[in-house]
């Protein structure tokens, strides 16, 4: 891909970004808005932006954590062992 | 008329041609029978067929419902697709195995006792096993041996459940199983191992990476699944799967952020997918368990279009490490969008196939509120993107300036097969009527309500954005990563030193204790008065010795006894002293009787 086209996918995802927690703050702004939530957190507008912004950050570095301390070994280590 | 034709029969015996036809013929001849499979499934209705007496029991063959069905179509159209991938193989022994893979799974789907299943397993593992061996490398060759020790176990659970829950229940029917007696829990570790819940899961991140770039394909659908589908007949509810579900979804999850290999980073999603089912069956509500079905029915696609897409760079660049890979885009553009229809799909993007089905679990765990359950599936769902769907490709495709290496487009029929998964994963994504109908039970369920949409959106857009701020630290390493696998390839090595070493060590000294005792007590029998008069003295020789001017003497008698030994047979004593001695042992029995008379 070319570095144009690289840049439109960004805009494209920036406005996502965006357009996602605004519908979901309007959705819970209308006055038909009945909540269906089973857990208190989903009553939070961008809730589910925030958890996935964070997750994916704690799964790479819990599991970077994990392997560079203790899982990640050299290739050959079963043959060596 | 035939009543009834089993469809995995159609596979099984169709096999058996395979090796007699060349060429095209071949090809076409392997097209044809997933198709006359698929229109079997068409003209079939619900019932149970193939009623066969055996012993005192009667073994079913046949049984059809709504449940057997979808599994039955997902893996018949599956198996069409990995065909079409796998034409332009040539090896005929390759597309046996895989034949008598599909037909055995299909076996599994329509038993309806507990016999044929356990059989049908059996076939289904070591026909797998040849999957793997194919391809032919050492590591490949030792990960098929693995594979099959692991496998054969569970089969030895599953018939040692099978024997003590037909003592207890005195039934071989196939119905839900549940958590009753003894027996049911090894049928149950049986199929655990088959589905790859941790621990028991290492065998398929060992041995789906090592096999043949088509035969991984076909592994990725048919063992798994097919032990999701005995889950979900036998043991609905069980709440202990919804614990084991969860923690599998990002146990997977974990340890691809570590995987420095293509198909393995893979491997360990298809762990993590399965435990979204797992869960759905430990929550056994309707919706959960269709929900698992559908997601089984999703999963069989968008993963096998992922490995084709992996296998599809396997094949023309013979590279699998991330640390080789990168920058193909220029040579592969083709492959990498089908890969990403794939990827997406994975995600739970709306409009592909995932999202679909995966709502429904997360969602029926929001109905029986459980919040951790629910919290731990979303996560998972962010790991899945985070790697599948933007790890591997920036990797893979982009990552580097210039490629890593020369590539093309892979042949066409590869390029074929993926486009007619892609189209499936869409078109059930845009269009889940269909799969819905299919599923066992009746259930209003709207995947597209705003709030998931806009939730997931949320969620994995956010991934991205994580993602790209610590795609530094993503690149891959030139590292393997343990795994429970750990314990039987380096602990049965270790068990054979400890036999080898200490254990033979302990072993062999017992042995000359036990010899030294022996011969000395030949040494004594040759002649006890003679070796009596030697340890007297002996003992007096050491009792003596700070006696200086004694002990000599006893020095000398006894180097002169036992050169002398055993001498005599006998030394003679007066008739006298044997006299006495009898005297002496008659009286000792005698006050013996008289006390305990």
């Amino acid at each position: 891909m070319g570095k144009m086209e690289m840049k439109h996918l960004f805009w494209i995802l920036y406005v996502c970004l965006f357009v996602s927690v605004v519908v979901e703050v309007l959705i819970h702004l209308s006055p038909h808005f009945h909540s269906h939530a089973a857990f208190v957190w989903q009553e939070i507008p961008g809730f589910s932006a925030v958890y996935g912004f964070v997750g994916c950050i704690l799964i790479i570095v819990v599991s970077k954590t994990l392997g560079h301390h203790w899982l990640q070994k050299e290739e050959d280590y079963y043959e060596k062992h | 008329m035939i009543e009834w034709l089993h469809p995995g029969f159609i596979y099984i015996f169709g096999a058996l041609l395979i090796p007699f036809l060349k060429g095209k013929w071949q090809k076409a001849y392997l097209l044809l029978l997933p198709i006359l499979a698929f229109i079997d499934l068409q003209y079939m209705s619900t019932g149970v067929f193939w009623r066969i007496p055996f012993l005192d029991y009667e073994l079913v063959f046949g049984r059809v419902d709504k449940l057997s069905l979808v599994f039955a179509y997902i893996f018949v159209i599956a198996s069409f697709c990995m065909t079409i991938y796998a034409l332009h193989v040539n090896r005929s022994g390759e597309h046996v195995a895989a034949f008598l893979y599909v037909g055995s799974t299909l076996g599994v789907v329509f038993s309806g006792d507990l016999f044929t299943l356990s059989i049908f397993c059996e076939i289904m593992a070591i026909a797998s096993m040849f999957l793997i061996g194919f391809r032919g490398t050492k590591a490949a060759y030792q990960a098929g041996l693995r594979y099959i020790m692991v496998h054969l176990l569970a089969g030895a659970c599953l018939l040692g459940g099978i024997i003590m829950y037909v003592q207890a229940t005195g039934s071989i029917a196939f119905n839900v199983i549940g958590l009753n007696n003894f027996g049911s829990y090894f049928i149950l570790t049986g199929f655990l191992i088959n589905a790859a819940v941790p621990p028991l899961h290492a065998w398929l991140a060992d041995a789906y990476p090592e096999a043949t770039i088509t035969g991984a394909v076909f592994l990725t659908a048919f063992t798994t699944k097919s032990a999701i589908y005995v889950l979900i007949r036998g043991f609905p509810g069980v709440e202990i799967l919804i614990w084991l579900g969860a923690i599998m979804a990002v146990y997977g999850v974990i340890f691809a952020v570590l995987e420095n290999d293509i198909r393995r980073l893979l491997a360990y999603h298809i762990i993590s997918q399965v435990g979204y089912m797992v869960c759905g069956v430990g929550i056994g509500t309707m919706m959960a368990l269709d929900g698992a079905a559908a997601h089984a029915f999703c999963h069989i696609l968008y993963k096998a279009l992922l490995f084709m897409g992996a296998g599809a760079i396997i094949e023309v660049t013979g590279r699998s490490k991330f640390t080789e890979l990168g920058g193909l885009y220029k040579y592969m553009p083709i492959t990498f969008w089908l890969y990403m229809i794939g990827a997406f799909s994975i995600s739970g993007f709306p409009l592909f196939n995932g999202f679909v089905s995966k709502t429904m679990i997360v969602e029926s765990a929001a109905v029986v509120h459980m919040p951790i359950i629910w919290l731990l599936l979303e996560g998972a769902s962010i790991g899945t993107f985070l790697h599948t769907g933007l790890k591997v490709p920036y990797l893979a495709w982009f990552s580097r300036k210039e490629p890593a290496c020369e590539a093309r487009e892979p042949p066409k029929n590869m390029l074929v097969a993926m486009g007619i998964t892609a189209f499936l994963c869409t078109l059930l994504g845009v269009y889940p009527q269909i799969l819905y109908r299919m599923l066992p039970y009746p259930v209003e369920y709207a995947p597209y309500a705003a709030g998931h949409v806009i939730g997931m959106s949320q969620l994995l857009l956010f991934t991205f954005v994580g993602f790209w701020l610590l795609r530094g630290m993503l690149h891959g390493t030139p590292t393997i990563t343990l795994d429970t696998d750990w314990f039987y390839r380096i602990g049965t090595k270790k068990f054979i030193w400890f036999c080898q070493k200490p254990l033979m060590t302990f072993a062999n000294s017992v042995n000359n204790g036990v010899m030294k005792i022996a011969s000395s007590f030949v040494w004594f029998s040759r002649n006890p008065t003679a070796a009596t008069n030697i340890m007297v003295n002996s003992v007096a020789f050491v009792v003596l010795r700070p006696f200086n001017p004694v002990y000599k003497r006893y020095a000398q008698n006894i180097d002169e006894l036992k050169k002398t030994y055993p001498g005599e047979p006998v030394q003679r004593v007066a008739v006298g002293t044997g006299v006495l001695l009898t005297l002496v042992f008659l009286a000792f029995y005698l006050t013996i009787y008289l006390i305990y008379a």
